[in-house]
């Protein structure tokens, strides 16, 4: 289906759009894909891919979700680890039959160490925006991406070296300190973390440098994205963004070194859902789909439902630079949901957004601006979605899910001949 | 997305990653971190006191057994060592037999303390030919005592080993089993009547000389001293010299402590004329154990320069200043 080409799976709304259970899928060694790895590119242990195949059920976070077929997980260089969160990942893999989980992961010694001090600091400061929170999971990955900007952060390969770990947490310590004096957020001692790092070190493989094409050389590589494209720190709807590249750029580099071909696929469901604050155009709160495995967070706040949305996607498309096949989850909820056609703005009717120049804040915001006050334009969601999906956003449909299990899957069965690279000509301006 | 609780603590995380290297198979010394340490005790199955002997014994299956002991320090000095032989040793029967250094190896365990200062100083387990194996390591007692006094109770062990072991290949076919003592420390000044009594049970009243119980252990036993790196006296002259006067070139230094079931495998290949250095060295980097290999080529050198394996039944000569030290 994808040829000889190492996939790059790509959320194209808010997160939550089903890209685990996809990569659990491609994985899968019925599906016949042979993947020698799932590759890591983006955010931390706040990503939760839920897989459910065969009356298991996990919520993936920094395993890759393949590891139900034993594929080994690499955390890229663009990683941001969070070693107690493994472990507890690890247990709970455990307890469902995975036997020793921990020798499927492999780290690039790059990556940065999210801590409990970042975690503390990002709680901190979430508790400071009072009610215009952003949505942030409390894990400390804005922390540990932002402190990392301006100081010599804690990286996975400092957990080898224990004087220098320690100093380096000290100086993280004497950073946060004075915001997190008498806040009541705790985090253990640096004696502990040192501890924990230094077996983490020892339990887990940590790799110098590009291993990329070692991992290359024995299969297909399946890059599993976190979170979507709409929350890219560049690219999202500013400033209800994570602090991480979403859109595939970082994958594609990755694939460029070791001169590999990719496939994006992008992942979306039949309808919208956001979870955390910003706009949501589509947002209906008279929707009432089951959600198994999203509930309200402490500081994300409530899951969020809205109508299909392809305008938003096709900017997501945009966003990634273009996708190569999408991916259509949750066909099995169509009932009542809509599709929005455009939206009615301050700016007048707009079907299409603007990309503008990466990394312009400014244009972010004005997105934002717009999208806050846009009213959508529904219409009745057409029989053929897939069919529907193609048209609107010039992107084959590889692959479509009709319920939460890997079984409830289904490639598409009229594949289009190899697709092109979507058409991203930027549409012309309609924000201000 | 979707992370709202955090409840997980530094310390189960270290725990769990511990577990994944293995670490957690102390199954008995977690249980009695649970416990006084004035009412640690070894494990019934490890318990030297009045077990008259340990056999290694041919069977239809196993017709040509060859005994192999594997007595390691558990004292503090011995620092992540002792964690690091139950994880690795685990893999030496399969390695002798794989690569065909030994027909039908049985394997024991135990741990050494120090009879001074240490509720557990000597633990031994049963020769065995299959897993039960892990089993006793699992069930060994890291103590993690000793005195402090540069000692610790080997030539207790020594004594058990020399008269509590009965064996079908030195009784039936003269052929003398292996005996690896993994330490760091000297043994004490004298074998102390009272230690045999208290910790093995025998009525002696009398102390015996160090030497002597290594003399006497040496006629059915080939017996060497792996002094691993990452313990406290690796390069301490005083801890060589005496083991040297004991065993000769059978005192081994070994850079990586990882490497100590690799040792012992090639040891017993050499020493059973079924590898050389090179050919042993070779088979290792085959199975992929690289850096192993380097260890163990630097630890063995002594015995691949063509020097006699196989003593005849006396302490090998201390070898002098010919005797050149590879560990470092």
């Amino acid at each position: 289906m994808f040829g000889d080409r190492h996939l790059i799976v790509v959320d194209l709304g808010f997160g939550d759009a089903g890209k685990g259970a996809t990569v659990d899928w491609l994985c899968a060694p019925e599906t016949g894909l042979d993947v020698s790895a799932v590759v890591r590119f983006n955010g931390g242990a706040q990503a939760a891919h839920n897989v459910v195949a065969g009356g298991r059920h996990h919520t993936f976070r920094q395993f890759g979700s393949g590891t139900f077929s034993r594929v080994p997980t690499l955390l890229s260089r663009h990683m941001l680890v969070e070693p107690i969160a493994l472990a507890a990942e690890a247990r709970a893999l455990a307890l469902l039959g995975i036997a020793d989980p921990l020798a499927l992961m492999s780290v690039d010694e790059r990556a940065l160490l999210t801590t409990p001090i970042h975690g503390a600091a990002n709680r901190c400061g979430e508790d400071a925006r009072g009610a215009s929170r952003h949505g942030s999971c409390g894990i400390g990955i804005g922390e540990t991406a932002s402190y990392a900007l301006e100081h010599d952060a804690p990286r996975v390969g400092d957990c080898r070296r224990p004087e220098v770990l320690r100093r380096k947490l000290i100086a993280l310590q004497e950073h946060y300190r004075p915001l997190l004096a008498g806040s009541g957020h705790r985090y253990d001692s640096i004696d502990d973390l040192v501890d924990v790092y230094t077996e983490f070190a020892r339990a887990v493989a940590i790799l110098p440098g590009d291993q990329l094409a070692v991992f290359a050389e024995s299969g297909r590589l399946v890059f599993e994205g976190a979170q979507g494209a709409l929350l890219d720190e560049w690219r999202g709807l500013h400033p209800y963004t994570t602090w991480s590249t979403v859109e595939p750029r970082h994958a594609r580099a990755m694939l460029a070194r070791i001169d590999a071909p990719g496939y994006v696929l992008g992942i979306t469901r039949s309808y919208f859902t956001r979870h955390g604050a910003g706009p949501f155009p589509t947002e209906d709160a008279e929707l009432r789909i089951p959600e198994r495995h999203n509930g309200t967070g402490a500081y994300q706040g409530e899951f969020r439902t809205g109508h299909l949305d392809p305008i938003l996607l096709r900017y997501a498309v945009d966003a990634c630079g273009g996708i190569d096949g999408l991916v259509v989850n949750h066909m099995d909820a169509v009932g009542d949901i809509r599709t929005a056609t455009g939206y009615l703005t301050t700016d007048g009717y707009a079907d299409r957004l603007d990309c503008g120049t990466w990394q312009d804040l400014d244009h972010q915001q004005r997105l934002t601006d717009l999208l806050n006050d846009a009213t959508p334009v529904l219409a009745d969601l057409p029989a053929d979605v897939p069919g529907y999906l193609e048209a609107e956003l010039g992107v084959p449909v590889a692959l479509t899910a009709h319920g939460p299990d890997r079984a409830d899957r289904r490639a598409r069965s009229v594949q289009l001949t190899r697709p092109a690279r979507a058409d991203h000509t930027i549409a012309p301006p309609t924000t201000a | 997305m979707g992370y709202g609780n955090w409840d997980d603590s530094a310390y189960d995380a270290a725990r769990t990653f511990r577990a994944a290297r293995g670490l957690d198979d102390f199954g008995y010394t977690a249980d009695m971190r649970s416990v006084p340490w004035d009412k640690w005790t070894a494990h019934t199955s490890l318990d030297p006191k009045n077990v008259g002997m340990r056999e290694s014994r041919d069977s239809a299956d196993h017709g040509n057994s060859l005994p192999i002991a594997v007595l390691f320090d558990v004292t503090g000095s011995m620092g992540a060592v002792p964690r690091i032989m139950q994880e690795k040793l685990g893999k030496l029967h399969g390695l002798l037999q794989r690569k065909g250094y030994a027909d039908d190896p049985q394997i024991m365990f135990g741990g050494i303390g120090d009879a001074d200062t240490d509720r557990v100083p000597l633990q031994v387990g049963q020769f065995e030919s299959d897993n039960r194996m892990d089993e006793q390591l699992r069930l060994i007692l890291l103590e993690g005592g000793g005195g402090g006094q540069k000692s610790e109770s080997y030539e207790l062990a020594a004594y058990f080993m020399a008269r509590h072991t009965a064996t079908d290949a030195w009784d039936k076919r003269g052929q003398k089993g292996y005996l690896f003592i993994v330490g760091d420390e000297l043994n004490k000044d004298r074998l102390a009547s009272r230690h045999i009594r208290n910790v093995i049970g025998d009525k002696v009243s009398q102390d015996v000389s160090v030497e002597s119980i290594y003399r006497e252990l040496a006629d059915r036993w080939h017996v060497h001293y792996i002094l691993p790196n990452q313990s406290s006296y690796y390069g301490d002259p005083e801890i060589a010299e005496h083991w040297r006067g004991l065993l000769g070139e059978r005192f081994l230094r070994l850079d990586d402590p990882a490497a100590v079931c690799e040792l012992i495998a090639l040891t017993i290949g050499i020493g059973e004329d079924r590898i050389d250095l090179g050919a042993g060295l070779a088979d290792l980097r085959d199975i992929g154990s690289l850096d192993e290999a380097d260890a163990v080529g630097k630890a063995l050198a002594p015995l691949g320069a063509g020097r006699r394996t196989r003593s005849a039944g006396a302490l090998p000569a201390g070898t002098g200043d010919d005797d050149v030290d590879f560990g470092n």
